[in-house]
């Protein structure tokens, strides 16, 4: 599965296909901006100084926020790793990393589509009937008509990157365990689940390490464990030859994607997003990492 | 080109660098020396080319050069103002502070620390073993034949660094970024002294690298990288594990163990030259260090955790691997204290 001209986070007028518009965060961080531009469209060139929007009463609460959030990193290292104790972090087997249980909680999801190439897909996200993420529109493969793009026809959820005090990135540390645990209750189409780690240069930063996630259908929850191992390297959409295990320590985000050609509705619902540790799993990557083309 | 030619090159050379760096006393070919030392072992680093490890080779080259660039920078300086390349010559107060400054960032002492724990946490266990010790080598080369101008900075580098690697290291659960602040930490501690006895802070290093040589071995022949997987280790090599629960405590710096008597005359030589507030700030901070190396010996021997299932754990250990070093360093590591005496009189005297 490729995603040729994959958009890069969407801008902020395409969020106002989040329901829950009175939800979305008063400011976006810069990482979260989209850089893209579509072909056509003219060039943004206001000044950045222009695109701030100085606000007394937002500084306050600004400053309120991440200093709270820097009081809780300097006291979390008290109690132990990741402001739990060492004996809850020893034992610890399985965590749950992201379950929807409000509102509040589809503030930390990003959804997009082809819509920012200037395609026709829909994507909806709102809070399902049992309190349960619920992400539904309609994808059209139809490429839109600027003599450049060949192929469209994708939707996507990601998460958003998680944020310390003063804007700084948070990583999740899932080294304890190897097991990504899903439940999720899907229409039978093939989604791609992507986890894209922390990286430093540039070059790295498109890269994602990605799945299959074939759901069933029906009105049964369908629990899904895939092993870390399992997932392979991907940058931008297209599968590397060098395949290498994905390092657990600094995990940004987690997305799931839809892109299988076929036009019509769809809708996925995700009850819990976790992590688990498999005793019995005790591969490091599935993939063969023999030497391609070796000297004789 | 067979990949042990290539590895008897690349260390060849690492060793070469050091060497040219250590034995000369122009700066030009000291820098030289430096600057092989830093290319030789960024093959080492990118052997598996995994995301991680280059990122971490190129992260650790772009440090090196600037360090070297700076060191080379404040030396050409020298020659300029002074006419002296001789390194024992130096005297201009600003350009031995940039030299310090420049040395700092290539030991990794705090505050110029952030890059080495990011570093040692994307290398193999044996790589980062060669970067916590080896390239440690030719740095403390250079500040051993440095004259002395500013003794304040050299002793704010040291505390600094002993309370960073203390405070950084508290909640760590990866095993390298444990071991990469316990690295700083005990370079703070050579630092402290390497102004009044050299030979004392070389004592210190020499223990250093002796204890930390079993512990990244014998993490790397149990291939665990976290605590987690540390609190298993006691099934498959329940020796080992004693003796690491032994050795990080002796790190710590605990009586009787080896650890002990580099950290006692530290502190009896600074008491010495009236520096009894620093000697108590340097024992106080050690403690941070303490904590997260007792925690270390919890989880690897005082913790049974539930998960002694017959499951697929990784118990094969491959016994074909070379222990006697491990053996000869874990002795070294915990029972050279009696002989510490002997040890002082003929090292710091001679």
């Amino acid at each position: 599965m490729s995603l040729l001209r994959t958009a890069r986070l969407p801008a902020l007028k395409l969020l106002q296909c989040v329901h829950e518009q009175h939800l979305l965060l008063a400011s976006i961080t810069a990482f979260n901006q989209s850089t893209y531009r579509r072909p056509g469209q003219p060039k943004d060139n206001t000044p950045p100084w222009k695109k701030i929007n100085f606000n007394f009463s937002k500084g306050l609460q600004g400053i309120k926020k991440n200093f709270t959030l820097l009081k809780k990193e300097l006291c979390d290292p008290w109690v132990g790793p990741e402001g739990k104790s060492l004996h809850e972090h020893m034992l610890e087997q399985n965590r749950v990393v992201w379950e929807f249980r409000g509102p509040e909680s589809l503030q930390d999801w990003i959804v997009s589509s082809d819509e920012v190439i200037g395609g026709q897909s829909k994507v909806y996200l709102k809070l399902g009937k049992n309190n349960t993420c619920f992400l539904y529109g309609t994808l059209c493969s139809t490429p839109p008509k600027d003599g450049e793009t060949r192929y469209s026809g994708y939707c996507a959820l990601r998460s958003k990157q998680a944020v310390k005090s003063f804007d700084r990135k948070k990583h999740h540390d899932w080294t304890s365990f190897n097991t990504l645990h899903l439940r999720i209750r899907g229409d039978g189409r093939p989604w791609m689940v992507s986890i894209a780690t922390e990286t430093f240069y540039s070059h790295q930063a498109d890269d994602q390490y990605n799945y299959f996630l074939y759901t069933r259908g029906g009105p049964y929850w369908q629990d899904v464990k895939i092993p870390f191992s399992k997932f392979f390297l991907s940058y931008r959409g297209r599968v590397q030859d060098n395949q290498y295990p994905i390092a657990l320590d600094k995990i940004n985000t987690i997305g799931f994607t839809l892109g299988d050609k076929a036009d019509g509705p769809f809708q996925l619902e995700i009850d819990f997003i976790g992590v688990c540790k498999d005793y019995a799993h005790t591969e490091d990557i599935a993939y063969e990492l023999y030497k391609r083309n070796p000297e004789v | 080109m067979s990949p042990y030619v290539i590895l008897t090159i690349t260390a060849f050379s690492m060793v070469l660098g050091t060497l040219i760096t250590a034995s000369s006393s122009h700066w030009l070919i000291a820098w030289m020396g430096l600057e092989i030392n830093t290319f030789a072992i960024i093959p080492l680093m990118t052997q598996k080319h995994t995301p991680r490890a280059m990122e971490a080779a190129i992260k650790y080259f772009i440090v090196q050069t600037t360090a070297t660039a700076v060191l080379l920078f404040a030396s050409v300086s020298n020659a300029w103002m002074l006419g002296q390349w001789n390194i024992q010559q130096m005297s201009h107060p600003l350009t031995i502070t940039m030299v310090y400054v420049a040395l700092a960032l290539k030991l990794g002492l705090a505050p110029l620390h952030a890059w080495f724990p990011e570093i040692i946490q994307g290398l193999s266990l044996v790589t980062g073993f060669i970067l916590a010790t080896w390239q440690k080598l030719a740095p403390i080369s250079f500040i051993l034949q440095l004259p002395n101008c500013n003794p304040m900075l050299i002793t704010s580098l040291g505390l600094l660094s002993i309370l960073t690697g203390g405070w950084g290291g508290l909640n760590q659960t990866q095993l390298r970024k444990i071991l990469g602040y316990s690295s700083i930490a005990h370079l703070g501690w050579m630092m402290l002294v390497i102004q009044h006895m050299p030979m004392l802070a070389l004592t210190a290093f020499i223990v250093y690298v002796v204890t930390t040589f079993f512990l990244f071995f014998s993490f790397w022949l149990t291939q665990t990288t976290t605590i987690n997987a540390l609190s298993t280790s006691w099934t498959k090599t329940p020796i080992i594990s004693t003796t690491s629960s032994l050795i990080l405590l002796s790190l710590g710096g605990l009586p009787p163990l080896t650890g002990f008597f580099p950290k006692l005359l530290i502190l009896a030589e600074l008491t010495e030259q009236n520096l009894a507030l620093t000697a108590t700030v340097a024992a106080l901070s050690t403690l941070l260090s303490l904590y997260f190396y007792l925690r270390l010996s919890y989880a690897m021997v005082l913790t049974t955790p539930p998960n002694t299932l017959p499951a697929a754990l990784p118990w094969r250990i491959n016994f074909t691997k070379p222990t006697l070093l491990l053996a000869s360093s874990s002795t070294l590591s915990l029972l050279i204290m009696p002989l510490s005496p002997m040890l002082s009189m003929y090292l710091l005297n001679s």
